[in-house]
């Protein structure tokens, strides 16, 4: 279509078309390499070129002379760039009839594996829904005090996760287990290009192989007592890094979200810090060795409280109790960790310590430790993260899924100068099967031996010694 | 005056504007492999900007199809892929292979076709009426490569739902297993009489254990084939290629980069084609031809 001839007039599309070539070609002096590198450009503004000068003509600005002459050159220029572009727009492959708007639209890769994943292809967006579900059967065989049997939903999280503008991320995990909303992991995090991953809210500070491995990979159950020392999660920053064989983490934290007075004496601030050490770790073969390191000043009540159940949420007994112990005005906890896999073979151990201080008392320190040993019978092996240093998923080989024979022995004492918190230790055998990546059966059992003062702060009978046999069904997705 | 600013700027060479150096890969989960690609395109980016280059970006395409048309419009820059993808991209996108890539630390492979000594079975010519193992209908070294092979020797494959199930008589009956230990696993069991692995996992205990490998006998071994193969986009100037090239061969020197070749799907360096080239593209494309003839 013709413009129409005014040519004292320009329309907004013509100055539109100018400062597009003005903008998109101002370069004046480039080095040859960036010449090479401009075919593509070209193509595109020879066609742009052409457009304007035939309006430029159209108004009269150019004599049809001029307007060839032009036309000619850049005709020249075209057919350059195209052929140096091995633009093969003879190809007749489905290329021709592929049509190019669909680049211009929002392509997402969507993939499900129960949950939903969404990311778009430049790495650009990403969001994931997921979730988990726990359901516990307990039965006890009772020794000195009732312990009813019992059935518990124990975790029903849901979450969502994502990536905004390639380097920024988020997590928001809540579990509704308790019917009400708990927040467990709930941070924006940014990696940047310095090899630090950061996380600025609520997220576990990096303290126990055993915490910092997530409970949909735990061989057993319930996590050993000694954890029970582990900071958990907290608000605040936290950071990571990696090389081939070592990772470093730390965390500067404030009070845990929901400010439980109660929780671990977790109030006040603190700082944690763990560093990993793994010499290999492939698919089958791995080992970790690790140690933590945690300070934390308590806040203005100066309380701390350790209490934890004997490695079953299915009764409120916590035998072993610190009840309130007062005037403590810091904690420091320091972890060993290791863990070995060679094929379907796994060990693993821990050993941890809370040392408590205050002007007004006496310094108390508290010590727990637990080795595990795990078959998995069906030869897989247990899926070794170095990066974060804790363990993740098992992936059935078989269809019909994959078996896993496990023993642990656990010990937490709670006993030191004038607290009596009790000393209790746990033997389980558990048998896991895996019915395919996402779902399994878990079964322990359990004999709990209790001391003379793991009586949960005065409120049931010590030396009491239950068992217990527990059975859970677990999906995540 | 202006119009004449214009028209001679018109002429004179683009591009100072921000440019960024693209990486890009064929992918189902473009979140993961943003990670992998993301610290290359920069390292890369960074040491190219006497070309322009001002940042690393990553793009990924979600098959082949879209891959070449990424490479026609110049939209990428370089693509990390197997093979056989490459030979597929330089055929309909004029695309160059650049470099071989040692992913995962292995430089080639070889596809490894065996069965059980007393299955009686001692050649390719007993294989109809058999079922063989694959490990998935993704995997280059345990699939395409030699499902390729029989079909050359001119057997029909027929695909099957359980590894119990037969073929008619006149095919290779083939199964996916999902797992290089499955493979393993049914061989010994006769569960079907033929299985399909890389010399890699052949050599791992626990894709193929020890106890298994003397009850077993290799049939076939296919031609080694580099393991992952860098390419660059059509209309690349000679001099930006060299000094790609040259970026690459010598990173795994650099101190600072092995992070990067770690995150690069865990490459240990690259390696020129050498005389090999031609014979490797030939070989690669008749597999894929064979393998779009038959199995699509």
């Amino acid at each position: 279509m013709r413009m129409p001839a005014h040519p004292k007039t320009v329309t907004a599309k013509q100055l539109a078309l100018v400062s597009t070539l003005v903008f998109s070609q101002i370069a004046v002096i480039s080095p040859s390499a960036i010449a090479q590198e401009a075919n593509k450009a070209n193509v595109q503004s020879s066609s742009s070129f052409l457009k304007l000068i035939e309006t430029l003509r159209d108004n009269k600005t150019l004599t049809e002379a001029q307007y060839q002459a032009l036309k000619q050159h850049a005709t020249v220029e075209e057919k350059s760039h195209t052929d140096s572009a091995a633009n093969n727009t003879s190809d007749d492959d489905v290329d021709s009839r592929i049509n190019d708007d669909i680049d211009n639209n929002v392509e997402l890769a969507l993939e499900t594996e129960g949950g939903v994943k969404l990311a778009t292809y430049d790495g650009q967006y990403a969001f994931e829904l997921s979730g988990r579900l726990m359901y516990d059967l307990t039965v006890f065989n009772e020794d000195l005090n009732a312990i009813g049997n019992g059935a518990n939903l124990r975790r029903a999280y849901l979450g969502v996760e994502g990536k905004i503008d390639y380097d920024w991320g988020y997590e928001l995990t809540i579990d509704f287990a308790d019917g009400d909303a708990d927040i467990k992991d709930a941070y924006i995090s940014y990696l940047g290009k310095s090899d630090w991953l950061f996380k600025f809210g609520n997220a576990k500070e990096p303290f126990g192989l055993s915490e910092l491995t997530s409970s949909k990979y735990s061989t057993f159950i319930e996590r050993p007592m000694v954890t029970e020392f582990a900071p958990g999660r907290n608000l605040g920053v936290h950071a990571s890094t990696y090389q081939q064989n070592w990772a470093f983490s730390a965390s500067v934290t404030a009070d845990a979200w929901d400010d439980e007075t109660d929780d671990e004496g977790d109030d006040g601030w603190g700082f944690t810090t763990r560093a990993v050490y793994s010499p290999w770790h492939t698919d089958t073969q791995s080992l970790h060795l690790a140690s933590a390191w945690s300070y934390r000043e308590t806040n203005d009540e100066n309380t701390v409280k350790f209490d934890t159940r004997p490695e079953t949420k299915s009764t409120d007994i916590k035998f072993l109790n610190t009840g309130k112990i007062r005037d403590v005005s810091n904690i420091t906890r320091l972890g060993f960790e290791s863990a070995w896999v060679s094929g379907p073979l796994s060990l693993q151990g821990e050993y941890m310590m809370a040392e408590l201080a205050g002007d007004q008392i006496t310094d108390l320190s508290f010590d727990g430790w637990y080795v595990m040993a795990s078959w998995m019978l069906t030869g897989e092996s247990r899926d070794y993260k170095f990066k974060k240093g804790a363990f993740g998923r098992i992936k059935p080989h078989s269809s019909s899924g994959a078996w896993e024979l496990a023993v642990r022995f656990s010990e937490l004492d709670l006993n030191d100068h004038q607290v009596a918190g009790g000393n209790s230790q746990i033997s389980t055998i558990g048998v896991n099967w895996y019915l395919n990546e996402r779902i399994r059966a878990m079964l322990n059992y359990a004999l709990v031996n209790n001391d003379r003062n793991a009586d949960d702060d005065g409120s049931v009978l010590s030396n009491d010694n239950p068992q217990f046999t527990q059975l859970r069904l677990q999906m995540d997705f | 005056m202006l119009r004449v600013l214009i028209l001679v700027t018109c002429f004179v060479v683009p591009e100072v504007f921000a440019k960024p150096f693209v990486i890009g890969k064929v992918s189902d989960n473009p979140t993961k492999h943003y990670s992998y690609l993301k610290p290359m395109a920069d390292y890369l980016a960074k040491n190219l900007a006497e070309f322009g280059y001002t940042e690393g970006k990553v793009l990924m395409a979600k098959n082949n199809r879209q891959m070449i048309r990424y490479l026609k419009q110049q939209k990428i820059d370089l693509v990390t892929e197997t093979i056989f993808s490459s030979v597929i991209f330089k055929d309909k996108a004029k695309a160059e292979l650049l470099l071989k890539k040692w992913k995962k630390g292995q430089r080639d492979y070889e596809s490894i076709i065996f069965v059980r000594k007393d299955s009686g079975i001692n050649s390719i010519d007993d294989f109809k009426g058999n079922v063989i193992a694959f490990e998935d209908p993704g995997s280059t070294s345990a699939f395409f490569v030699p499902a390729a092979i029989l079909l050359k020797a001119g057997l029909s494959l027929e695909r099957l739902d359980s590894p119990r199930d037969r073929p008619s008589d006149n095919n290779l009956g083939y199964i996916f297993s999902n797992e290089e230990i499955n493979t393993a696993t049914w061989v010994h069991k006769n569960l079907v009489q033929i299985g399909a692995l890389n010399d890699h996992d052949w050599h791992k205990d626990d894709h193929l254990p020890r106890s298994y490998l003397d009850d077993f006998k290799i049939i076939i071994k296919s031609p080694r084939i580099p393991r992952a193969v860098e390419v660059v986009r059509p209309g690349m100037s000679h001099a930006l290629k060299n000094k790609i090239k040259s970026l690459l061969l010598n990173i795994h020197k650099v101190p600072e980069a092995q992070s990067i070749l770690r995150s690069y799907q865990q490459t240990k360096k690259f390696e020129e084609f050498g005389d090999s080239m031609e014979a490797t593209i030939t070989y690669a494309r008749e597999v894929v031809a064979l393998l779009n003839a038959e199995l699509n």
